[in-house]
């Protein structure tokens, strides 16, 4: 036997221990290998909307590779502890060293090799569906598979790389570190109940005192908060974890009554000794869980912008001719020309706008017709408005500006035309999209209409409004108007432009694919988080495998039973898999309340049925993933007592 | 006292607390082992009982089966009245936390709790005041000399301490019998000693009945009985007599002719 097939042997016979390590690598690998698919997509320049999904999947890359770093620098530091009486073995017969650390970077190799080909592999194979999921999200006509060389160079060159890192790391630490120190490492942490009671208070004050002050960001005191809430939430969170829940159960076990009741006594004694040993992996599982909920709720909110953007958007196709327009007949017969061929029913209403200076607040105001506006609220089946002469009323921009104009009284006088009105109120509906008209714009009666729109008559404006019932098939419509608008925003302003023209479905479908598609970049990247932290707990369970099965052997004896054996292995696995969990709920419940906030400011968006549907889905996933590593553990350690 | 007294040494009722008739326990497996081989014995009520035998003749399975961890291939056990073989595997727990004491060659103490919560835990399972958890429990660690270390924890105290403590978790629920599996084995001469004056004070004063088995010629030497074991099956049984000195040397006279591979033997023989 070689020395390269004595590794071989170790990894191989050792596979259940290597199992969920090698599992998250391999899936770590593949969402990687998606990705990178998907960067190098030959079509990628043409269709795409190209900046934003490189830019996601190679931000999403990046963190994979880090991720993936810490995953693997973690499981082999917990690996190296959980055989350090094989290595004390090995060097008591002869063993140097120098051989044991290169034996370790074999493995390391070994492993790393295996898992490179499987993610890869597997990768591929799913790279087909990954497309089709993709096309569907970004509402391709066609996304085919293409074969190239740079997807998978670049995946095997990046985690050979991280695992070449990690073999020569192993193989150091195994070199300068003492055995027996590891040794010493399993489940004999010194006294489970030491901990620093000032330490356990200030964890939980942090975390008190972040989640009061979470709710109560706002546009002013945001920036504060971003600087020190994460800050004090982690340190808070880290305390939580080392001291403060063993304070908790040292409280509890100095009442004997509650505390020498049942298996309490184990259990309490045992989640002490868990929790103990774990406290730093129980605070990084907490720390990417609430990073994981967090930038997939962030993502599913954006992506519920999309679902209200029609209500903000109310039109099929906006088009506002300026005065002295040349084009504006053509550009309209052209558009309605497309809207005909396409065969989408639709229904035109022009609009005279003049634009004024209201002399209450120095500011431009656009000033619509009574009659004119009235036509297109009732085509799109919306409340029409009833003005008196010397009368005006808002017309809102958003839903929020239409409840903050309500009842607003305001005497005015437009300063070109010296007309005086009295704005009172609001419409209830919104009818134009805030871009179209600006944030300002009254209705007048029809009498003062004519007075204002004739103290300017060449200089009126025509807004064309266009409801389209299927306002979503209306992509392409207009993309000469749209060329030249994007033309004139990268030269010389739009301002030169004679005209104004927007096309809310195709705006719709590109919003929405991006959002799509980094929603999808975010559940898959939290999808190995989850994964990896589901295998940290499993590997920690493993390496302490043989004290457990010890004690079963024990605790039998003693002449517990078979239910209160599973208790007590519930009470201990409960809290190694929720606590952390739980935590990052409630860190990513209380994130989301101040991001709330501040979105309330930018959006008006209500993102709390997201929020929910994110932390509901994560919760069943760890549900299941927890009586899975039940079902394993209990196996093991009742099998050979 | 911490346990029920019950009948004095020398009105020692003779009723058979363990009853086993011949038992046999095969293992089966890619190479079947007969680990048991049709064994019958009685052990009295108050009686302190060593079993004794080569390595590998079956003393550790025989432990199992009294205890109820292990069920046998045919024959029939009676410990306290009860065939542990015939009970639920609930029923098997109780009755090995109400009836049964345990003490092992490496302690088996619970690391992670202090002595005195070891030496309760027997007793919470069974939903015993704490008032009298406490009384017992205080009783039992003065008797064995653990009154100034109940708050440590197993990694801080000595071997010998262990296994009081281990001795005292084994008595704490006043079990009809106490087993014992090679309780010396890890301990220095001096705490060996000790640990074999404690049970032989507890089974005297207490009338605690215990059965141990052991390598040990010295250790067997404190016990009423001594029953030899080979390949399974009954080979002798000694009693005790008047003088320790003359029984050690009869002890090691028939582990003489016993034979087998009793690894520690090889030191004492010559004396």
């Amino acid at each position: 036997m070689t020395f390269r097939q004595f590794a071989y042997r170790n990894v191989v016979r050792n596979r259940r221990v290597y199992a969920a390590f090698f599992l998250a690598s391999v899936f770590s690998v593949m969402v990687f290998f998606l990705y990178s698919m998907l960067m190098f997509h030959p079509g990628i320049g043409e269709r795409f909307i190209t900046g934003i999904t490189v830019i996601g999947m190679t931000s999403a890359d990046i963190i994979l590779y880090v991720f993936t770093l810490f995953f693997l620098f973690y499981s082999m530091r917990a690996f190296m502890q959980a055989r350090a009486d094989e290595f004390a073995l090995l060097l008591q017969i002869g063993m140097e060293r120098r051989q044991l650390g290169r034996l370790l970077f074999f493995e390391m190799l070994l492993l790393g090799a295996a898992s490179i080909g499987s993610g890869i592999i597997a990768g591929f194979a799913f790279s087909k569906y990954f497309f089709m999921i993709v096309k569907e999200v970004l509402d391709l006509p066609e996304l085919p598979l293409y074969l190239s060389w740079q997807p998978f160079a670049l995946t095997a060159g990046a985690f050979l790389s991280l695992f070449l890192l990690i073999g020569v790391m192993s193989s150091w630490i195994v070199r300068i570190r003492d055995i027996h120190d590891f040794r010493k490492g399993i489940g004999a942490a010194a006294d489970p109940f030491d901990y620093s009671a000032t330490k356990a208070a200030a964890g939980l004050f942090l975390l008190i005192a972040s989640y009061a002050a979470a709710p109560l960001a706002g546009r002013v005191n945001v920036l504060y908060l971003a600087v020190l809430l994460p800050p004090a939430a982690t340190l808070g969170t880290y305390y939580f974890f080392s001291h403060t829940v063993l304070w908790v159960l040292d409280l509890l076990r100095k009442r004997k009554s509650i505390y020498w009741r049942h298996a309490r006594l184990v259990s309490f004694a045992e989640t002490a000794v868990k929790i103990k040993d774990n406290a730093n992996m129980f605070f990084i599982v907490a720390i990417v869980s609430t990073v994981a909920f967090l930038s997939v709720g962030t993502l599913a909110s954006l992506a519920s912008y999309t679902a209200q953007y029609r209500a903000l958007n109310p039109l099929g196709l906006v088009y506002l001719s300026q005065p002295g327009n040349p084009d504006e007949q053509t550009h309209i017969a052209s558009l309605e020309r497309e809207l005909k061929q396409r065969g989408l029913s639709y229904e035109e209403v022009p609009l005279t706008v003049v634009r004024e200076h209201s002399s209450f607040s120095g500011q431009p105001l656009n000033v619509l017709r009574e009659s004119e506006v009235n036509r297109l609220a009732r085509v799109l089946g919306r409340e029409g408005v009833r003005l008196r002469p010397g009368e005006a009323a808002f017309l809102p921009y958003s839903p929020d500006a239409a409840s903050r104009l309500e009842g607003a009284e305001i005497d005015t006088v437009l300063e070109q035309s010296g007309v005086k009105v009295a704005v009172r109120g609001t419409m209830n509906d919104l009818l134009f999209p805030a871009y179209a008209l600006g944030t300002n714009s009254i209705v007048l009666s029809e009498t003062d209409f004519i007075k204002a729109a004739s103290a300017q008559a060449d200089r009126l404006y025509t807004f064309y409004a266009f409801d389209v019932p299927n306002w979503e098939e209306t992509v392409g419509i207009g993309l000469g108007l749209s060329a030249r608008m994007s033309q004139a925003a990268l030269h010389n302003g739009e301002e030169a432009l004679p005209f104004f023209f927007e096309n809310p479905g195709s705006d719709y479908a590109v919003i929405r694919s991006t959002f799509h598609l980094l929603l999808l970049t975010g559940l898959l990247v939290a999808a190995v988080f989850l994964l990896a932290a589901g295998s940290f707990i499993y590997f920690k369970l493993y390496t302490m495998l043989d004290r457990d099965r010890r004690q079963a052997a024990v605790l039998r004896r003693l002449g517990f039973t078979d239910r209160e054996f599973v208790k007590i292995v519930n009470r201990q696995l409960v809290p190694q898999f929720f606590l952390p969990w739980g935590l990052a709920m409630l860190h990513s419940t209380f994130a989301f309340l101040s991001l709330q906030a501040i979105w309330k400011e930018i959006t008006d968006l209500s993102i709390v049925k997201e929020m929910a549907l994110v932390l509901i889905a994560f919760t069943v996933i760890q549900l299941l993933y927890f009586y899975l590593i039940r079902w394993r553990y209990l196996a093991h350690v009742k099998g050979s007592v | 006292m911490f346990c029920s007294p019950k009948a004095p040494k020398k009105g020692m009722n003779l009723l058979p607390i363990v009853r086993i008739e011949d038992i046999i326990k095969i293992y089966e497996g890619k190479v079947t082992h007969r680990a048991l081989d049709r064994l019958s014995f009685e052990v009295t009520d108050g009686e302190f009982l060593a079993v004794m035998g080569p390595s590998g003749s079956g003393k550790t399975t025989l432990l199992n089966l009294i205890s109820g961890i292990d069920k046998p291939t045919s024959g029939r056990i009676l410990v306290a009245g009860t065939d542990p073989s015939e009970l639920k595997p609930d029923e098997a727990a109780r009755f090995r936390r109400q009836e049964l004491g345990f003490i092992f060659q490496d302690f088996n103490l619970l690391r992670m709790l202090t002595v005195e919560e070891n030496i309760v835990l027997p007793l919470t399972l069974d939903q015993v005041p704490v008032k009298e958890m406490d009384a017992r429990m205080r009783a039992a660690a003065k008797r064995l000399g653990l009154s100034d270390i109940l708050h440590k924890r197993p990694d801080e105290i000595s071997g010998g301490q262990e296994q009081r403590t281990a001795i005292a978790r084994a008595l704490i629920h006043r079990p009809s019998l106490v087993l014992a599996d090679e309780p010396t084995g890890n301990l220095d001469s001096h705490a060996a000693r000790e640990v074999l004056d404690l049970m032989t004070a507890i089974n005297r004063e207490n009338g605690t009945t215990l059965v141990m088995v052991t390598h040990d010629p010295i250790a067997a030497s404190y016990c009423d009985r001594v029953l030899f074991i080979k390949d399974g099956a009954y080979y002798n049984e000694i009693h005790r007599d008047d003088r320790r000195r003359t029984f050690f040397q009869r002890i090691l006279n028939m582990l003489s002719l016993l034979g087998g591979n009793v690894d520690d033997l090889s030191s004492v023989r010559l004396p």
